[in-house]
Order: structure tokens, then C-alpha cells, then sequence
């Protein structure tokens, strides 16, 4: 046996007992990471459909402009992969950590879901709103369980392109969709990957 | 008169491992023994004895053929820490 369980209750004070128990939490607490892979991932990958579907529908009037979100379930995968691979990997799980995916995994569904009430409906007037809206949510609470600002700031700035883009049109909505992502996704996840660099 | 401090709690070892999974949703045995600069055998009889006290659960599994074993406090072990610490704080309030 090695010595720290040979030292059982003889050398341990109350003090070193309560210094022990400080000392160990600390070590816990910088586990509270996100990955900025799905930020720049997604924040990437959907900005550059927005932007696309824009030239394609406004500059070039090609009809199946909205051919662009085919790559969605294709980003859908290659997360799914990425994720299976990381869970691998993981040998901690924190309760932020669970919170976090639980909220996204949420939020996925909703994605999914929302765009089966869009397609079904034939109401994509107003989908973008919805979307930045979800955005909103999830960066913001990630933001805040993760301590981290930018993730807030740029959930906060999302509510306001929420209340902005209900009462724009499609086109208009597909540049604040971008916006939306540059600022809740794009720029917090460059953040929190320069940041999460910095730790180690 | 002083409550005597859980002998299960009041051991190095024992109180690392708990006072890292009280912060934690569950852990790798590898994680732990990093943290608590344990070896490996002597972490194993430690986490055993946590196990058989009813303070943490013990999963073992298999990852990509490795056998894999992750730990987690259970509510008992939550509520004997919250104890052991009210009884430490006791002590020390009256050393002073």
C-alpha cells in the first residue's frame, strides 16, 4: 500500500483533512470546457448556406436556391462522428458538461423539428426568426454555464436580430441569419478556442 | 462532545476521491488516479472500500476492448460528505 492510505487517521488533522478537500476541488474545476468545434463547426457551415442562398436566389435567380441546406444532414454526420469519438475519448463528465449537452441535443431536435414545420407548412416567411431565436437560446445559456461572455454577448445581440427580423423579408432574413451565426457562433467560438489554447 | 469523523472519509486517499466525484457527474478511474497521484493498486482497494460503504458506485465496462472503470458518488456518499465536513468545521471552530 502506498503511503497516503498508510497515514489513515494517525498524521491527518482535521486542517489538512479540510486543505485536502480544497485542494481536490480545485483540481475540478477547471474541467468545465466546451469544445469550440461545434460553434465553428455549425457557426461556419450554416453562415455559408445563409450567405450562398442569397447569391444564389437574389444575385444568380437560380431556382433551388434552398439547395444549400442539403448539407445540413451531411454536417449533421460529420458532428455525430465527431461527437461519438470525443465521448471516447472523455474521462470526466462535470454537471455543466451534461447540462450543456442536454440543452444542444434539445435544440438539435428542435432544428429538425422546426424545419418539418417549415417544409410541411409551406411557411418559410418566417423560419429564420425561429432559427436566430434557438440561436439566442443556446448560446446564451451555454454562455452563462460556461462562464464565458462572448457566448452571452452574442446570445443577447441574437434577441435583438429576433425582433429585427420579424418583420423583415426571406432575403433580408437569410443576412441576419449570417449575422446571427458570425456573432453568437463564429466569433465566441474563435474565442473560446483561443481561450481553451490559452489553459493549456 | 466531539462526533467522531467518519472512519471511511477520514482516510488521504479515500477523501480525495470523494472530494473530487462530489464536483463531478462521474469519473474514469484513470482521471482519479491522475489527480490523486495514486497507484493503481492501491486506488482500486480504496474505491472498493468506498463501494462496499455505499459512497460511490462503480461501473465497469468495456471501451474498444479495454476494460473501463468510471465512478460516481451516489446520494449516500453526498450525504457523508456534507456530515464529514459539518464535523470537521465543528472541530475546528472549537480548536480555536
Amino acid at each position: 500500500m502506498s503511503q497516503s492510505a498508510n497515514n489513515e487517521q494517525s498524521e491527518f488533522s482535521p486542517e489538512e483533512s479540510l486543505q485536502l478537500i480544497r485542494q481536490m476541488i480545485s483540481k475540478t474545476r477547471h474541467s468545465v470546457a466546451m469544445d469550440s468545434f461545434y460553434f465553428l463547426f455549425w457557426g461556419w457551415l450554416v453562415f455559408l448556406c445563409c450567405v450562398g442562398q442569397y447569391v444564389l436566389k437574389v444575385y444568380w435567380d437560380f431556382p433551388q436556391h434552398y439547395y444549400v441546406w442539403f448539407l445540413m444532414p451531411v454536417g449533421g454526420v460529420i458532428s455525430g462522428i465527431y461527437s461519438y469519438r470525443q465521448a471516447r475519448k472523455q474521462q470526466v463528465v462535470t454537471y455543466v458538461h451534461s447540462a450543456l449537452s442536454y440543452l444542444w441535443v434539445g435544440l438539435a431536435i428542435s432544428f429538425i423539428v422546426l424545419a418539418y414545420v417549415s417544409i410541411s407548412g409551406k411557411n418559410w416567411q418566417h423560419a429564420f426568426t425561429y432559427y436566430i431565436l434557438l440561436y439566442a437560446i443556446g448560446t446564451f445559456v451555454s454562455g452563462r454555464l460556461l462562464q464565458f461572455r462572448p457566448l452571452v454577448i452574442g446570445g443577447l445581440i441574437n434577441f435583438a436580430l429576433v425582433v429585427i427580423s420579424a418583420g423583415a423579408s426571406y432575403d433580408n432574413q437569410l443576412l441576419l441569419g449570417a449575422l446571427a451565426l458570425l456573432t453568437s457562433y463564429i466569433i465566441p467560438g474563435h474565442l473560446l478556442r483561443n481561450a481553451s489554447a490559452k489553459k493549456l | 462532545m466531539f462526533k467522531e469523523l467518519d472512519p471511511i472519509l477520514h482516510s488521504q486517499l479515500r477523501l480525495a476521491v470523494v472530494s473530487l466525484l462530489i464536483g463531478l457527474k462521474e469519473a474514469e478511474f484513470t482521471f482519479i488516479r491522475e489527480k490523486t497521484n495514486a497507484t493503481a493498486g492501491n486506488l482500486s482497494v480504496q474505491l472498493q472500500k468506498l463501494k462496499d460503504a455505499g459512497y460511490i458506485e462503480v461501473i465497469k465496462q468495456f471501451k474498444d476492448n479495454y476494460p473501463q472503470t468510471t465512478c460516481r458518488i451516489t446520494p449516500q456518499g453526498i450525504a457523508a460528505f456534507e456530515a464529514y465536513v459539518n464535523d470537521l468545521q465543528s472541530y475546528l471552530q472549537t480548536g480555536k
